[in-house]
C-alpha cells in the first residue's frame, strides 16, 4: 500500500529542516528565557480577555494594541481598562476622544482584573510584537516539507547512482585482482550470459521462478483490484486551504462546534459559512494572511473592513470536495457511532487534528466495517435500551464479549437498505 | 364452520377457464421475456450487428467501465451558507398541517428532508385517518405539468401585468362579477371573499364537483340549516346504507375508525351493517348484510322502510330482517342514502328522526361545513353568462369546464364572459378556455384554516417553499381588493387574537367556541312518491384511487388497483354476469392471463359516450350499471390524459334511469391485477361468524396438524430448519386483523412513497409486472359451503354446481399481502449470492447491491411478494412517470436505494424506520415504545382502521406481543411453517340467519 506522503517526508528529511527545527527549538528556548513571569500571566489574560475584540497589530471592534504603552501612561490605561464609562463621564479628554473614535460604543469593564494582573497584560503588549515574528517564522515549516519532497527524489537517485558505479567500481577491482592473479578478466557481458544460460539449465530453477512470478503477481493483481474504490489517503485541494491542524489542534476547537450534526443526524454536517462566521466575524487573518478567510467573506457577503454584512448581496456557496465518498447502497450514520456507540471522531478519521490538509485515514471498506463491528464492544453502561438484551446475553453466553456483532451489526439490512 | 368455504379470485377461476388452471401452475403468468430483450424480429433481421461484434462491444464496455471505475470521482459537498435553524441535514422534520382540495379533507402530520415533504401521514390530535388520495397528494405536489407562472392567454407572464390588467379589467366592468369557488370551508378565505365582494359588488358562488346538493337542501328543510349533520358511527349498532360508500368516498370524512371502532370482536359485540346497493363497492364489500339493488328498487326499499317504520306498511321480505334490527335499535341504529337526491334525503332524514337517531347517532346541532356546493345557483349562473350578463368570472378550485354536465354547455357560456380567470394548478380543462391563469398553490405550499365541524377547526401551514411562481387564491384576491397585507399575516391577524397561534399551528387543530349552530327542531316535510323503473340503470361513483379526479396526472394512484374490481389505469363499466351474458358482452383472458374486455356505446337521453369498456363484476345488481367519476381527461398532464372516459357529463345526479347500451367492435385491454400471483385456489382467509366465535373464540381459526411417528404435531413445529434465537433482542412482528381490514389501499399509496416503488405503467401491468410491495387480495366466496351441502344431504354434483353458481351477491375478504418475513424462509436457501438473508430480529433482508437477478428467490417464494426490476424505472423515456424528471424525484425517500435493472425488490418492513427508531432509543437510552414502533412502518402508520399493528413481539408493552397470543391468530400457509413475522387474525363477520 502506498505510504503517507506527508509523514513519509520526515523519514527523508535533510539538513534543511534540521536546521530550521534546530532554529525553532533554539528561539523556543531563547524566549523562554527572555520573557519573565508577568509577561507569561499576561498572556494567558489577554487571550482570555482582550481577543474577542482587540489584535495586537490591526484594528477590529477595538483599536490595535501595539504601542499603546508608548501612546498613554500605564496609570492611566490601568484607569481606562477597569472602568472606561467612568473616565468619559469624568471628562478625560483622552477617554472622551477614543470613545468617540469608535461611534460612542464604550469598552467592556473590566473590574474583576488586579492593577497587577493589568500591568502583566501591558506587559504582554509590549513583548507582543517580537512575539508574533517568531511565531510566522516557524510556521514556515509547510513550505520546508514542499522543498522536502522533491529533494527528497533527488536524493533517492543520487543512492540509486552511487550503488551503481559501487557495483562498476567492485567488478573494476575484482578484474584488477585477476590480473594481479594472473587470471583472465572476464567481460561483464559474457559473464551475464554464462550465468543465464547456467540457470535455464536448472529446471527446478525455473519452475520456481515461475510460480514465484505467478504468485507475486496474482499477489499484485489481487492489490490492484482490491485497492479499485479504496481512496485511502485521498486528500483533494479544497476551495479553502482550512487547516484542521491549526483549527482543532492549535485552537483546539472542539470537533462537534463545527460538525454538529454529527451527534443527531447520519451526517457529520460540513459547517454553513455563518458558523465559520462565528469567530471569523472578527479574526479576519490567519497564519498565510486574510486570503483564505476573505473566501467565507465573499461567500456570506460580509465586509471586514466595516466589520458588516453587505445587504442585499446574493450569497455564493462554498464547493468543498468531499473527501470521505461512500458509495450510495451504504447506509453510515454518524450519531450512531457518535452518541451510541460512543466512538471518538478520530477512531475512524485518525489525528484529524495534526493534519493541516485533510485526508482519508480509513479504508472506508466493508472489510474495515465489518472488523471494527467484530470487535467492538456495545456501549451498554447506563443506557436502557441494551439493559435486557445484554442481560439475556449475558446468560446464554455468559464468557463472551458483546461485541456490535452480537446485535446484528454484521447483518447485510442493517446497512443495505 | 366455515373452514371449507371456496373462495374464487374471479370469475375466470370460478368457470374454470382453462387458460387460468394452466397458469396456476406457472410461477410466472408469461412466458419470460427473452424475445423483448431482443427487440422485435423485424428489426433484429434488419440489425446488421454480428455475434462477433457484440462480444467486441461487450469486451470494450467491461474494459471501459474497469477504467472507469479506477478513476477517483470527484464529488463536491455544497453546505448551506446559512443553515435554517430547524434542519439538521438528515433529520427529518414532521409539521402538522391539512389536506382540503375541495373534495378530500383530512389533518394531517406532514414529514420533510431538508425542506421537502416526502411523506403524509394521520394527525392523532384529530385522530385523523387519510385516505390514499390524501397521501399520494404529496407526489401532486412534484407534478412537472403545474404552471411556472401566470398565464395570459395561454402565454406566460409576470404578476405585475397581470394584476394590473384584472384590477383594471374589474373595477371598469358594469356587469356581474362573480367568484366560482370549491365549498369554503375556511373562515379566513370567506372574509376576504365577503370583502372582496362589498369592493366589487361582485357574488360569490359554490360548487362541489361531487355533488351533495340533495342532502344540503333536505337538511334546510328539515333543520334550517343547509349543512351536514356530524355522525358517530361508534355509536350506531345497526347502520343501514342505501348506497352511500362511506367508507371511501361519501362526503369524504374519516368514518373508517369509527366504524371499526364498534366492530372489534374482542367485546363480543359488532355493529350490524346493511348495505342497500347497486355496485359492489368497498363499503358493501365490508357489510354484514348486502342486498343488491337498482337505484329505483332502492328508492321503492326505502319508502317501504319508511312507511313501515311509521307502522302504515308491512316492510319488504327483502328488508323484513333489517327493519326488525333498525326498530330494535333506536337511538343506537343510522340510515344514510348515498343519491344526490332531495327526495330520498328527505325520507332518510324522516326515517332517523322517527327512529329517534338525531343528538345521538347523528348530530345536525354540530353541523358539519365541508359541503357547500348549490347546483341551482351554478345552472343560474350559467344561463346568466350566455344571457351576457356575466363581466368577469373568476374560477378557484373547480374544474367546471371537465367537471359539468355537458346539457349546461359551461364551455360555450365561458367565451361569452369577457374577463376569465382561473387559479388552477396546471393548464387544465378549465384554463385552457380563460383568459388569466393565476396559479395557485399547492396544498403543501399553502397557508389556510379550515372550519369543517362547528367549533372546531384546523390549520394549514406551508412545509415547502414555493416550487413555482405561483401565489394563493387568497393573496391574489387581496391584491385585488387592492389590500396591502399578505394572507399569511391575515391569518395569523384573524387567529391570533382568538386562540392561542403557535399552540394550533403546532397541533394543527384547535377548538374555538363560535356559540351554537342555528338549527330548527325537525320539521315535517312533504314526501313525494317517486315510480321510477326502467330495465338499465346506471350509478356514479368515486373510485378509491381518482376521487373526483383533481389528482388525475398522480401516476401513484393511477397505478393503485380498485379494491374491488383489482384493475388500474382505467374505469369501465361493471355489469353483472347475468346481465352482460342478456346483452351478449363478456370479459376474458388473452394469452399472457391479462384481461380484455368488450366495449359498448353508452347513451342516455342524448348524450353518449362511445368505446366505454365492460367489466363483469360479481354483485353488481342485475339490470344495473357502474361507471367511476374522475377519468377521461383531457388536460390532465402525461400521466392523466385519455385515460378513461367522463362520467360527469350526465348531470349533477348519480344515478340514472333509462340507460342503453350498445355494444361496438373492438376490445379494451384492462389492467387487472386480479389473476396475477394466483394462490392455487388454498384458503388464505380464515373466517367466523361472531356467535361461533363467542363460544369459540378459535373458531374458523382450527390448529393445523400433521400425524407423525410421534403422533400429532403442530405444522409449526415440524421443521428441518435451525431455530432462530428470538428471545433476546427485537423481534419484529407485523398483525393484520382481517375483520378490521377495509381494503382501503392507503397502505400501498403509504408503502409507494415510503418505499420509492416505482410506478410501471399499464401495460407493464397487464404483463404481471407491478412493483407494490404491498398488495390487497380480494377474494369472492359463494354461499354454498360444505357444511351446507351435508345438511341439504346434497350431492356431489348438485353441491359442486351450486358451490359455482355464479356469486351474484359474493362475501368479500380483503387480504393485504406483503414479504411474510419468514423465520423459516424458502427464499434465503436458494439465493446463490446470498443477497437475501436472514436476520436476528426476525427481518428477511434484501441487499439490492448483492442481487444478481436470478430471480430463484421469487420462484421459491410462497406468498409470491417478490418483484422484480424488469427495467430501469427511474431515468428511463420509457417509463415518463416521476421518477424520470428532477421535480418528481425531490418526493424519493432519501434513505431509501432506488433499485436499478435486474435486481429483485420487497418489502423490508420499512428497514430504514426501524433503524431510526432503534437509534432514537439508544441515543436516548430509553425502550422502545409501541406508538413509534407501530408509525414505523408505513402501512401500520397509515392504517385508517388500525388493522396492521407492527411491533417488537419480546416488548410486552407493545401491543403486538398480545396480538401474537390471540386466538384469532394464524399464519399464511401455515402447514408449510414458513414461520412468517406476519400474522394474520381471523375475519370476524357479524351474521345473523
Amino acid at each position: 500500500m502506498k505510504k503517507r506522503i506527508f509523514l513519509s517526508n520526515f523519514y527523508y528529511c535533510d539538513s534543511k529542516l534540521y536546521k530550521s527545527l534546530a532554529l525553532f527549538f533554539i528561539i523556543l528556548l531563547f524566549s523562554n528565557n527572555l520573557f519573565s513571569q508577568s509577561v507569561e500571566n499576561g498572556e494567558q489574560l489577554y487571550k482570555a480577555n482582550c481577543t474577542s475584540c482587540h489584535a495586537i497589530d490591526k484594528k477590529l471592534i477595538g483599536p490595535a494594541l501595539a504601542g499603546v504603552n508608548d501612546k498613554y501612561t500605564q496609570e492611566w490605561l490601568v484607569k481606562w481598562i477597569k472602568n472606561s464609562a467612568e473616565m468619559i463621564a469624568d471628562g478625560d479628554p483622552q477617554a472622551i476622544a477614543i470613545w468617540e473614535e469608535y461611534n460612542k460604543s464604550p469598552m467592556t469593564s473590566f473590574l474583576h482584573l488586579s492593577d497587577e494582573e493589568i500591568i502583566d497584560i501591558l506587559s504582554y503588549i509590549e513583548e507582543a510584537p517580537s512575539l508574533i515574528q517568531v511565531d510566522s517564522s516557524s510556521s514556515t515549516d509547510l513550505a520546508v516539507s514542499e522543498v522536502n519532497e522533491s529533494s527528497s527524489n533527488y536524493f533517492q537517485l543520487v543512492i540509486f547512482l552511487v550503488l551503481i558505479l559501487f557495483v562498476a567500481g567492485l567488478w573494476k577491482v575484482k578484474n584488477m585482482l585477476k590480473i594481479a592473479a594472473k587470471e583472465q578478466p572476464k567481460d561483464i557481458v559474457d559473464n551475464l550470459v554464462s550465468y543465464i544460460s547456467f540457470y535455464l539449465e536448472k529446471t527446478y530453477l525455473v519452475v520456481a521462478t515461475i510460480i514465484l512470478l505467478a504468485v507475486g503477481g496474482a499477489n499484485a493483481a489481487w492489490n490492484i483490484m482490491t485497492g479499485i474504490g479504496v481512496y485511502q489517503e485521498y486528500a483533494p485541494e479544497q476551495p479553502i486551504k482550512f487547516s484542521h491542524k491549526l483549527h482543532a489542534g492549535e485552537n483546539g476547537v472542539d470537533c462537534n462546534y463545527c460538525h454538529s450534526s454529527a451527534r443527531h443526524s447520519k451526517h457529520s454536517g460540513i459547517p454553513s459559512a455563518n458558523v465559520c462566521m462565528n469567530c471569523h466575524t472578527y479574526i479576519n487573518e490567519g497564519p498565510s494572511g486574510t486570503a483564505e478567510i476573505q473566501k467565507i467573506y465573499d461567500a456570506v457577503g460580509f465586509d471586514p473592513k466595516k466589520g458588516q454584512y453587505i445587504e442585499g448581496y446574493e450569497e455564493k456557496p462554498i464547493k468543498w470536495v468531499r473527501i470521505h465518498n461512500l458509495p450510495d447502497l451504504a447506509y453510515f450514520n454518524h450519531s450512531q457511532h457518535v452518541v451510541a456507540g460512543g466512538l471518538e471522531c478520530q477512531d475512524c478519521h485518525g489525528p484529524v487534528e495534526e493534519m493541516e490538509v485533510l485526508y482519508q485515514y480509513s479504508e472506508l471498506t466493508m472489510g474495515w466495517c465489518i472488523n471494527c463491528h467484530r470487535e467492538t464492544e456495545v456501549q451498554t453502561a447506563d443506557n436502557d435500551y441494551y439493559e435486557e438484551m445484554h442481560k439475556k446475553f449475558l446468560e446464554n453466553h455468559p464468557d463472551q464479549k458483546f461485541t456490535v456483532e452480537e446485535i446484528g451489526g454484521l447483518e447485510c439490512g442493517k446497512c443495505h437498505y | 364452520m366455515s373452514t371449507t368455504k371456496k373462495y374464487w379470485k374471479g370469475l375466470a377461476e370460478l368457470t374454470n377457464d382453462p387458460e387460468i388452471e394452466a397458469l396456476k401452475h406457472n410461477e410466472f403468468a408469461e412466458k419470460l421475456p427473452i424475445d423483448e430483450f431482443l427487440g422485435d424480429d423485424k428489426n433484429l433481421v434488419k440489425t446488421s450487428t454480428s455475434r462477433r461484434d457484440f462480444l467486441k462491444f461487450l469486451g470494450f464496455s467491461t474494459a471501459a467501465a474497469t477504467l472507469a471505475a479506477c478513476e477517483t470521482p470527484v464529488n463536491k459537498s455544497i453546505p448551506y451558507v446559512i443553515k435554517p435553524e430547524e434542519i439538521t441535514p438528515g433529520v427529518s422534520n414532521w409539521y402538522a398541517s391539512s389536506y382540503y382540495d375541495g373534495n378530500d379533507f383530512s389533518n394531517v402530520l406532514v414529514k420533510t428532508r431538508e425542506g421537502r415533504p416526502i411523506f403524509i401521514k394521520g394527525n392523532e390530535l384529530a385522530n385523523s385517518a387519510p385516505n390514499s388520495r390524501v397521501i399520494a397528494s404529496v407526489l401532486s405536489l412534484y407534478d412537472s405539468n403545474r404552471l411556472k407562472s401566470p398565464m395570459k392567454n395561454g402565454i406566460a407572464t409576470n404578476w405585475e401585468t397581470i394584476d394590473d390588467e384584472i384590477i383594471e379589467k374589474l373595477s371598469k366592468t358594469d356587469k356581474d362579477i362573480v367568484l366560482l369557488t370549491n365549498s369554503i370551508i375556511s373562515p379566513t378565505t370567506q372574509k376576504i371573499i365577503n370583502n372582496f365582494n362589498v369592493k366589487y359588488k361582485s357574488k360569490h358562488i359554490q360548487y362541489d364537483t361531487i355533488s351533495y346538493n340533495g342532502m344540503l337542501e333536505a337538511n334546510k328543510l328539515n333543520f334550517g340549516i343547509r349543512a351536514l349533520p356530524t355522525y358517530h358511527l361508534d355509536k350506531a349498532d345497526v347502520i343501514v346504507s342505501f348506497g352511500a360508500d362511506f367508507l371511501n368516498s361519501w362526503l369524504n370524512v374519516d368514518f373508517e375508525r369509527e366504524y371499526v371502532s364498534n366492530r372489534n370482536p374482542k367485546n363480543g359485540f359488532m355493529s350490524r351493517h346493511f348495505q342497500i346497493e347497486a355496485n359492489l363497492s368497498l363499503t358493501g364489500s365490508n357489510a354484514d348484510e348486502r342486498i343488491p339493488a337498482s337505484p329505483s328498487e332502492q328508492l321503492k326499499l326505502l319508502e317501504n322502510l319508511h312507511n313501515a317504520i311509521k307502522g302504515n306498511s308491512a316492510p319488504d321480505i327483502r328488508i323484513k330482517k333489517l327493519f326488525n334490527e333498525l326498530k330494535e335499535a333506536s337511538g343506537r341504529s343510522l340510515v344514510i342514502g348515498g343519491q344526490n337526491d332531495i327526495n330520498t334525503q328527505l325520507i332518510i332524514n324522516s326515517i332517523n328522526n322517527l327512529l329517534g337517531n338525531y343528538g345521538k347517532t347523528l348530530d345536525i346541532n354540530n353541523p358539519c361545513y365541508l359541503k357547500k356546493g348549490d347546483d341551482n345557483e351554478l345552472v343560474n349562473l350559467i344561463s346568466d353568462m350566455k344571457n351576457n350578463k356575466v363581466g368577469a368570472l373568476i374560477i378557484s378550485g373547480l374544474n367546471p369546464s371537465y367537471s359539468l354536465p355537458v346539457d349546461l354547455e359551461f364551455n360555450k357560456a365561458l367565451k361569452k364572459v369577457p374577463i376569465t380567470i382561473s387559479t388552477s394548478l396546471s393548464m387544465d380543462e378549465t384554463s385552457s378556455n380563460v383568459m388569466y391563469v393565476c396559479p395557485d398553490r399547492h396544498n403543501l405550499e399553502s397557508w389556510g384554516d379550515a372550519n369543517v365541524f362547528h367549533n372546531s377547526y384546523a390549520l394549514i401551514q406551508p412545509t415547502i417553499s414555493p416550487l413555482f411562481d405561483s401565489r394563493q387564491f387568497q393573496d391574489s384576491l387581496l391584491k385585488w381588493s387592492n389590500s396591502s397585507e399578505n394572507y399569511a399575516d391575515y391569518l395569523k391577524d384573524f387567529w391570533e387574537s382568538k386562540v392561542s397561534w403557535n399552540k394550533s399551528l403546532h397541533d394543527g387543530v384547535f377548538y374555538f367556541n363560535q356559540g351554537d349552530a342555528k338549527v330548527l327542531d325537525f320539521q315535517k316535510q312533504k314526501i313525494y312518491s317517486n315510480s321510477l323503473n326502467s330495465d338499465l340503470e346506471l350509478t356514479l361513483y368515486q373510485s378509491t384511487a381518482l376521487g373526483d379526479g383533481s389528482q388525475a396526472n398522480n401516476p401513484w394512484l393511477q397505478e393503485l388497483p380498485d379494491p374491488v374490481t383489482r384493475a388500474c389505469w382505467d374505469n369501465y363499466l361493471t355489469i353483472s354476469l347475468k346481465t352482460a351474458q342478456k346483452l351478449g358482452l363478456s370479459n376474458w383472458n388473452v394469452s399472457n392471463g391479462a384481461l380484455n374486455g368488450d366495449m359498448v356505446n353508452l347513451k342516455i337521453g342524448n348524450i353518449e359516450i362511445n368505446n366505454v369498456p365492460v367489466l363483469i363484476q360479481p354483485g353488481q345488481a342485475n339490470g344495473t350499471l357502474g361507471l367511476a367519476y374522475g377519468y377521461g381527461r383531457k388536460n390532465a398532464g402525461k400521466a392523466g390524459n385519455g385515460i378513461g372516459v367522463n362520467a360527469f357529463v350526465f348531470g349533477f345526479e348519480n344515478t340514472y334511469q333509462n340507460v342503453s347500451i350498445q355494444k361496438v367492435e373492438g376490445e379494451h385491454e384492462f389492467a387487472s391485477v386480479q389473476l396475477h400471483h394466483t394462490m392455487m385456489g388454498r384458503d388464505m382467509v380464515k373466517e367466523a361468524n361472531l356467535d361461533d366465535y363467542i363460544k369459540n373464540p378459535k373458531a374458523g381459526n382450527p390448529d393445523v396438524t400433521f400425524e407423525t411417528h410421534i403422533g400429532t404435531q403442530l405444522a409449526t413445529d415440524i421443521t428441518l430448519y435451525k431455530e432462530h434465537d428470538y428471545e433476546s433482542g427485537h423481534f419484529w412482528n407485523l398483525s393484520i386483523d382481517l375483520t378490521s381490514c377495509i381494503g382501503c389501499g392507503s397502505c400501498i399509496i403509504a408503502c409507494h412513497a415510503e418505499n420509492n416503488v416505482p410506478v410501471v405503467g399499464k401495460e407493464e401491468i397487464r404483463k404481471s409486472r407491478d412493483m407494490h410491495w404491498l398488495r390487497i387480495d380480494r377474494y369472492y366466496s359463494s354461499d354454498m359451503t360444505e357444511e351446507k351441502a351435508d345438511e341439504l344431504d346434497l350431492g356431489a354434483i348438485s353441491k359442486y354446481k351450486m358451490m359455482e353458481q355464479p356469486s351474484e351477491n359474493p362475501e368479500v375478504s380483503f387480504h393485504p399481502v406483503m414479504c411474510q418475513h419468514c423465520n423459516n424462509a424458502p427464499c434465503e436457501n436458494v439465493c446463490p449470492v446470498a443477497a437475501t438473508s436472514h436476520s436476528s430480529e426476525g427481518l428477511n433482508h434484501m441487499a439490492y447491491n448483492r442481487c444478481v437477478g436470478t430471480r430463484y428467490c421469487a420462484n421459491n417464494c410462497p406468498y409470491k411478494v417478490r418483484r422484480f426490476n424488469w427495467f430501469q424505472y427511474s431515468d428511463n423515456d420509457q417509463f415518463d412517470y416521476n421518477m424520470n424528471n428532477d421535480l418528481g424525484k425531490m418526493v424519493l425517500n432519501p434513505d431509501v436505494t432506488v433499485r436499478s435493472r435486474g435486481v429483485m425488490e420487497k418489502c423490508s418492513m420499512c428497514i430504514q424506520s426501524i433503524q431510526k427508531i432503534k437509534l432514537d432509543a439508544k441515543r436516548e437510552g430509553r425502550k422502545i415504545t409501541h406508538k413509534e414502533a407501530n408509525d414505523g412502518c408505513a402501512c401500520s402508520a397509515s392504517c385508517p382502521t388500525g388493522a396492521m399493528v407492527f411491533g417488537d413481539v419480546n416488548d410486552e408493552t407493545h401491543l403486538v406481543n398480545k396480538l401474537k397470543k390471540d386466538e384469532r391468530r394464524y399464519y399464511l400457509l401455515e402447514e408449510i411453517n414458513t414461520a412468517p413475522s406476519v400474522f394474520y387474525q381471523t375475519k370476524i363477520r357479524n351474521k345473523k340467519s
